[in-house]
């Protein structure tokens, strides 16, 4: 396949210090010595160019939302508004945040199948900040976290895969199911509850403990991989024997895209998604990061940023529209 | 484990084979799981070499449901972590547990929870690098792997599965 359907790439690593409970939420004077610590090995070890300190007292609501929508924070951090903090370079995606279920959540994105590299990133970072501090680890269990779910390595690797075929022909639920018995998790990205809008879905390992970091990045590519190839497999059928069908929707979906004035995020979603299997049947020219892009900055909060001003929903939709003709072009 | 296919050989993996309503397991070696897959249909064939290559990860984890009862039929322990004063009935209310030393007081509670949650209870990953021998086995761990996803890559299983035991092997010799 000549573009990727894998459009992102994620690793997290939960590490505590062990002489302090987990929960820093209502105690101050120690989610204050954990950022300390934190940041001073990290500034110590040198491995701080390009990061920056952020407590989320500091940042506005709509920042913390901003940076949680983008998934540089997580939701629970940007809800620590007391004792939460991020160091964050956000250029090369990277995150050390502090004060969140766990002491440490060490993050890093990739573009891409680039999982193996941003496992490589996080093991970068927390080996500089291990020459200056020690985390609490059992020879038995391993990494200890607040949650029994992330004990052992405390890793969660991630990827993110567009299967409109997949989902078109309901094979997602078989495919989650045989996913899990992998140890992984399959998962809508966008949207509540079951939905997976924009047919984007998280391939991720739900299992952490008794396996090696490399088993369990290896078993979030071998899915993404198959997924990938199944998702292939669907598509070259459909092209053979329901040409017209596809044509339609992929060339309606970016007439529309490239017209609308508003765009519900519904709208968008079923749009991106047909737009995104026509380009990567290489029926569209246009930049396949253009509209991968489109996937986070037609989100409320980044429409918001670039506004700066808040909008209500009919404005949003605007908003929304608008965001697509600037990276898209106007048809007219 | 001996394949249900061949008889023969060593089972690696345990694959559901779905035909119609009709569900069965079956035990496969990797060279049986490599034909069947050419044979079944399109999804299963697909799952089946992603098993393959990651058999390591099959569980092995109790039906759920059963535990599940069995922990709550239980009276809970009576007990509390020095440590940070969490009981372990606060812990089963919040799912969060108060400290890293909570795991050294609910340590007998934890492991079936553990294996229900996991698969497994003895950590198989990296290692806090205090020592010089640490350093030289993360060294030793991180070739393995190289060679292990090597192996994967040109689909010689049975070679990956033997540089997995070796790794497992040495994260057994480092817990001890
Ligand atoms: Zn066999
Ligand atoms: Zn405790």
């Amino acid at each position: 396949m000549s573009v990727s359907t894998v459009l992102s790439s994620r690793v997290r690593l939960a590490r505590n210090y062990s002489d302090l409970p987990f929960d820093l939420s209502e105690r101050p004077d120690l989610a204050e010595d954990c950022l300390s610590r934190t940041a001073g090995a990290l500034a110590t070890s040198g491995a701080d160019k390009g990061f920056l300190l952020h407590r989320m007292a500091d940042l506005s609501e709509g920042r913390r939302a901003f940076l949680a929508e983008s998934r540089l924070i997580s939701g629970d951090l940007a809800r620590a508004v007391q004792t939460g903090a991020v160091l964050l370079n956000e250029r090369d995606g990277l995150s050390v945040m502090i004060g969140e279920e766990d002491h440490l959540r060490i993050q890093a994105i990739r573009p891409r199948m680039e999982l193996a590299e941003a496992a490589g990133d996080c093991f970068r970072l927390e080996d500089a900040l291990s020459k200056q501090v020690s985390f609490a680890f059992d020879p038995e269990l391993g990494y200890l976290t607040a949650c029994p779910t992330n004990t052992g390595t405390g890793l969660r690797a991630s990827i993110l895969v567009h299967l409109p075929m997949v989902s078109q022909q309901g094979k997602s639920g078989e495919v989650s199911e045989m996913a899990a018995r992998l140890g992984l998790t399959i998962r809508g990205v966008f949207g509540k509850g079951r939905l997976a809008l924009g047919d984007v879905y998280m391939v991720s390992n739900h299992v952490t403990l008794g396996r090696t970091e490399e088993e369990l990045i290896s078993a979030v590519l071998a899915v993404g991989r198959h997924l990938t190839d199944l998702e292939a497999t669907l598509r070259e059928t459909s092209r053979r024997e329901e040409r017209l069908t596809l044509e339609n929707r992929v060339y309606r979906a970016w007439a529309l895209l490239r017209s609308a004035r508003t765009l519900s995020s519904n709208e968008f979603y079923n749009l991106w998604s047909s737009a995104r299997l026509g380009l990567s049947l290489g029926w569209i020219e246009a930049e396949a990061d253009t509209l991968d892009a489109l996937l986070w900055d037609t989100l409320p909060q980044h429409l918001v940023a670039w506004r700066e001003t808040a909008l209500d929903e009919k404005k949003l939709n605007e908003a929304r529209a608008e965001c697509v003709l600037n990276a898209l072009g106007k048809l007219f | 484990m001996i394949c249900d296919e061949c008889g023969q050989r060593e089972a690696t993996v345990t694959l559901t084979v779905v035909q119609g309503t009709e569900r069965t397991l079956r035990n496969l070696c990797p060279e049986c799981m490599r034909r069947m897959s050419n044979a079944k249909g399109m999804l299963s064939a697909i799952f089946a070499a992603a098993m393959a290559n990651m058999a390591a990860l099959a569980q092995q984890r109790p039906a759920e449901t059963e535990v599940e009862e069995s922990l709550e039929e239980e009276a809970l322990p009576d007990k509390t972590c020095e440590r940070c004063g969490m009981t372990y009935a606060a812990f089963k209310q919040s799912g969060r547990l108060g400290c890293p030393g909570c795991y050294e007081a609910f340590r007998e509670e934890l492991q079936p929870m553990l294996q229900q949650l996991h698969g497994r209870t003895q950590h198989a990953g990296r290692q806090p690098l205090q020592t010089e021998a640490a350093r030289r086995t993360r060294s030793r761990q991180e070739e393995l792997h190289r060679l292990m996803s090597e192996a994967v890559q040109r689909e010689d299983f049975e070679q990956a599965a033997a540089l997995r035991d070796e790794l497992r092997a040495m994260a057994r010799e480092a817990a001890e």
